[in-house]
C-alpha cells in the first residue's frame, strides 16, 4: 500500500494559557479537515470533536542505552490504534497537559518504527500567555523547554498586556528560541494555517526561517538556563569529521541539547545536507543542490542548557576542510 | 518467493478470499470452527454476515470462551458476536479503550483497559480487576485457563484467575513489553518488546531469556503445539527459538523461509504438527516445516502487510486477513 504519513500536530502550553481553546478553535474552523485529537486530561474545557482519544501519559525509557531517550508510550500504543482506521482522518492533534516535558512527545515520532512509518510529525506549537509567561518561565523548567521545542509559539491573550509587555515577553521567547514563529494572537485566534500543515520537521524546511535579528548576537538577557546558539562556517565541511564530532556531542550532551538544527555544505558535494536532532535521536538527509550563487555557508543552531559557546564554536570550525 | 507463479499458491486450489474494505484486526476461527474476521472498521464478518460490533474501531478480538467471538473496541466495549452474527454486549468500560481480550474455554474471559486487566465470567460479571504500574500490553491465559498472564513496562504480571488474594508474581525486565505468550506447558512466558527484542521467563527459577537480534519490531509470537519451538515474526525470515534441549539460551535460532528482504509480519503454529503458517509485509503468506525447512507457498504477495493468520483447530484449514482488507482461508484437507 502506498502509505502516505499522517500528520501529527503537538499542541503544548501552561495551564491556562489557551491551549484547549485553540484546539476547539481549529476543530470547529470550517475547513473540512477530520482530526483525531489525543489528549490528557478532561479540562473543564470540552473538546468537541467525533474522535477524542482520553490518554494516560506514559513516558518510557527506551532501553537502548540511552537514558536521555524516553518516548511516550501510551502515544505508541493509541497511534498503532488510529492507524486502523487510516482514511478516517486528515491529521492527529496531541493536546500535552501543562506540565509536560515536550521531548518524550517529539521522541516518539523518531524512535518507534510503527509510529514512524506510519505517522510524521507537523509541527510543535505552544500555547503562552503573554500576561504570566515571565513568571512560568521563572519558576518553571517546563515553561522554558515548551518554548524551547516549539516551532510555533502562539503568544496569547495580548489584549492583555500594553504593547511594551508584549515586546518584552517576546524578546524573552527569542533569547530562548528564535528560531520559531511567534504568531500574537486574542483567545487563541489564530488562523488555522499557521499551526497546521506546517510541516516543520521536513528537513528541506530545516531552517527556512532565519530568525529576524541574526546580526544581533546575544539576545540572552536574562538568564533562562534555556537558550541558543548558532554558528556559521564559511568552508566546507569534512562529513566524516562532522559525523564523529555530532555523534560525540550527542552522545555526552544530549540530555542538554533540546533540537539542534543544521544545515551542511561537505566538501566536494553540491547537494545541501539537512540535519535534526531532538535530544540525541538524529535525523539527517541531502534535501537538493545549493543554488547557483548562493554562499556554501553551513549553519547549525542548538537550543539547549548550559551550552558553552566557545567550545561548541571551535567543535563546528573544526570540522571544516583545511583553508 | 522468486520464481513462483500464482498458480503453484494455495490460495488458486484450494482458496477463498474476500475484500472486506478495513484493516484486519483478527482472524479467528471460534471453538466450533466458524471463521470470523474482526474489523478495524468496528465489523465482524462471518461469511455474508457483518456483525455491526462496535461504534468504533475494533482494538483486539479472540475466539470467546464458549463459542463465537470476543472483541474490544476503542468504544470502551467488550463485545460477543455469535456465529450467526447476532451482537451481545459483554460489558462496558467508560470512554477508554478495550485493548486487549483474551478468553479461554473453561469461561472465563479477560479484557484490558489501560492499566487495569479485567477478569470476567460467561456472563460478563467482572469478578476482578487487576492493576499494573502502566498500561497492559497483551494478555495471556496459561493453556489450562489458570493463569493470566499481562505484560506491561517493566516486565510482565501473572496473575491466577481463581485467588482469594490478589497478588502478582512479578516477572521484571527493563522496557517496554508487549505480544506476551504461555509456552503450552506453562512453564515459560515470553513477551515481545519496544526494543526489537523478545525476552522469556522460565517460571520455576525465573530463569531470563533474551531473544534479540531482529530489524523490526516483533508483533507476532507463537509456540508450536508442543512447545518446542517459538515461532516470532519480525525478521526478514521466520525466526524460531528452540525451547529444549537447554535451549534458547545460548542457543542460535532456526531461520525459515527468508530471502525476500520482507519483514514477517504474522505467524501461526499448527496445532498438531511442527509446520508454522507465516505472513509477510507484502502479503505473502506461507507454510513451513520446522524439522525439513520445507516452504509451500500459500497467498502470493499481493503488497498489504499480513496482519493476523490462524489455524482451525483440526490444523485443516488456515485463514489470513492483511492491512488493506483482504482477507481468505485455505482448505488443506484431503480432497
Amino acid at each position: 500500500m502506498a502509505d502516505t504519513p499522517v500528520p501529527v500536530t503537538v499542541l503544548t502550553g501552561y495551564l491556562g494559557a489557551g491551549k484547549t481553546t485553540l484546539l476547539n478553535r481549529i476543530l470547529s474552523e470550517n475547513h473540512g479537515k477530520k482530526f483525531a485529537v489525543v489528549i490528557n486530561e478532561f479540562g473543564e474545557l470540552g473538546v468537541d470533536n467525533d474522535l477524542v482519544v482520553d490518554a494516560d501519559e506514559e513516558v518510557f525509557e527506551m532501553n537502548n542505552g540511552c537514558i536521555c531517550c524516553t518516548v511516550r508510550g501510551d502515544l505508541i500504543r493509541i497511534i498503532g490504534g488510529l492507524m486502523k482506521r487510516k482514511g478516517k482522518f486528515d491529521g492527529i492533534i496531541v493536546e500535552t497537559t501543562g506540565l509536560a516535558d515536550p521531548a518524550p512527545v517529539a521522541q516518539t515520532f523518531f524512535a518507534d518504527e510503527d509510529v514512524k512509518r506510519a505517522t510524521k510529525l507537523d509541527a510543535i506549537v505552544t500555547v503562552v500567555d503573554a500576561k504570566h509567561l515571565f513568571a512560568r518561565l521563572d519558576d518553571s523548567k517546563e515553561a522554558q523547554e515548551q518554548i524551547a521545542f516549539a516551532d510555533i509559539i502562539v503568544l496569547n491573550k495580548i489584549d492583555l498586556v500594553t504593547p511594551e509587555e508584549a515586546d518584552a515577553v517576546e524578546r524573552r521567547i527569542r533569547g530562548i528560541n528564535p528560531y520559531a514563529e511567534i504568531r500574537r494572537a486574542t483567545k487563541s485566534d489564530v488562523p488555522i494555517e499557521a499551526v497546521i500543515g506546517r510541516d516543520a520537521f521536513n528537513l528541506e524546511r530545516i531552517l527556512e526561517r532565519d530568525p529576524e535579528f541574526l546580526s544581533g548576537e546575544d539576545d540572552h538577557t536574562h538568564d533562562d538556563a534555556v537558550m541558543s546558539l548558532s554558528f556559521e562556517a564559511s568552508r566546507p565541511l569534512d562529513p566524516e569529521k562532522f559525523n564523529a564530532w555530532i555523534s560525540d556531542l550527542l552522545q555526552k550532551k544530549g540530555q542538554d541539547l533540546l533540537r539542534t538544527k543544521g544545515i551542511l555544505s561537505y566538501a566536494n558535494d553540491d547537494r545541501r545536507f539537512a540535519f535534526q536532532a531532538v535530544h540525541m535521536i538524529a535525523d539527517g538527509d541531502y534535501i537538493g543542490n545549493w543554488k547557483d550563487g548562493d554562499p556554501r555557508r553551513s549553519k547549525i543552531v542548538f537550543i539547549g542548557r548550559d551550552l558553552n559557546r566557545p567550545q561548541l564554536r571551535r567543535g563546528f570550525e573544526a570540522c571544516q576542510v583545511p583553508a | 518467493m522468486a520464481g513462483v507463479t500464482e498458480a503453484d499458491f494455495l490460495l488458486a486450489q484450494r482458496g477463498t478470499t474476500q475484500e472486506l474494505g478495513g484493516w484486519v484486526v483478527a482472524a479467528i476461527f471460534d471453538r466450533a470452527g466458524v471463521l470470523g474476521f474482526a474489523l478495524a472498521d468496528g465489523t465482524v464478518r462471518i461469511g455474508d454476515i457483518t456483525a455491526e460490533a462496535h461504534d468504533g474501531a475494533i482494538l483486539s478480538a479472540c475466539a470467546d470462551a464458549k463459542g463465537g467471538f470476543l472483541t474490544g473496541g476503542d468504544d470502551g466495549r467488550l463485545v460477543h458476536t455469535a456465529p450467526d452474527g447476532t451482537v451481545t454486549e459483554v460489558a462496558k468500560f467508560g470512554s477508554k479503550w478495550v485493548d486487549h481480550v483474551a478468553a479461554h474455554e473453561s469461561g472465563i474471559r479477560a479484557a484490558s483497559v489501560g492499566k487495569l486487566a479485567h477478569v470476567l465470567d460467561g456472563t460478563g460479571k467482572v469478578l476482578k480487576s487487576l492493576p499494573h504500574p502502566s498500561s497492559v500490553g497483551g494478555l495471556a491465559f496459561d493453556a489450562k485457563g489458570k493463569r493470566l498472564a499481562a505484560s506491561h513496562y517493566g516486565g510482565a504480571s501473572l496473575w491466577f484467575v481463581a485467588a482469594k488474594e490478589d497478588k502478582p508474581k512479578v516477572l521484571e525486565w527493563k522496557g517496554s513489553h508487549h505480544a506476551i505468550a504461555f509456552s503450552p506447558d506453562g512453564t515459560h512466558v515470553v513477551t515481545a518488546m519496544q526494543e526489537t527484542a523478545l525476552h522469556g521467563w522460565r517460571l520455576a527459577d525465573g530463569q531470563h531469556m533474551r531473544m534479540s537480534g531482529y530489524p523490526g519490531k516483533t508483533h507476532s509470537i507463537a509456540f508450536t503445539s508442543r512447545g518446542r519451538w517459538l515461532a516470532t515474526s519480525g525478521a526478514e525470515s521466520v525466526v524460531l527459538w528452540p525451547f529444549f534441549g537447554g535451549g534458547p539460551m545460548g542457543k542460535a535460532p532456526t531461520e525459515l523461509a527468508g530471502g525476500d528482504e520482507v519483514l514477517c509480519s504474522a505467524v501461526a503454529c499448527h496445532p498438531q504438527h511442527e509446520v508454522v503458517a507465516a505472513g509477510f509485509g507484502d502479503g505473502l503468506v506461507l507454510m513451513a516445516e520446522v524439522a525439513s525447512g520445507k516452504v509451500v507457498p500459500v497467498a502470493p504477495p499481493r503488497g498489504s502487510a499480513i496482519t493476523s493468520l490462524a489455524w482451525n483447530a483440526t490444523g485443516t484449514r488456515l485463514a489470513f486477513g492483511t492491512e488493506a482488507g483482504l482477507a481468505g482461508f485455505v482448505d488443506l484437507s484431503k480432497r
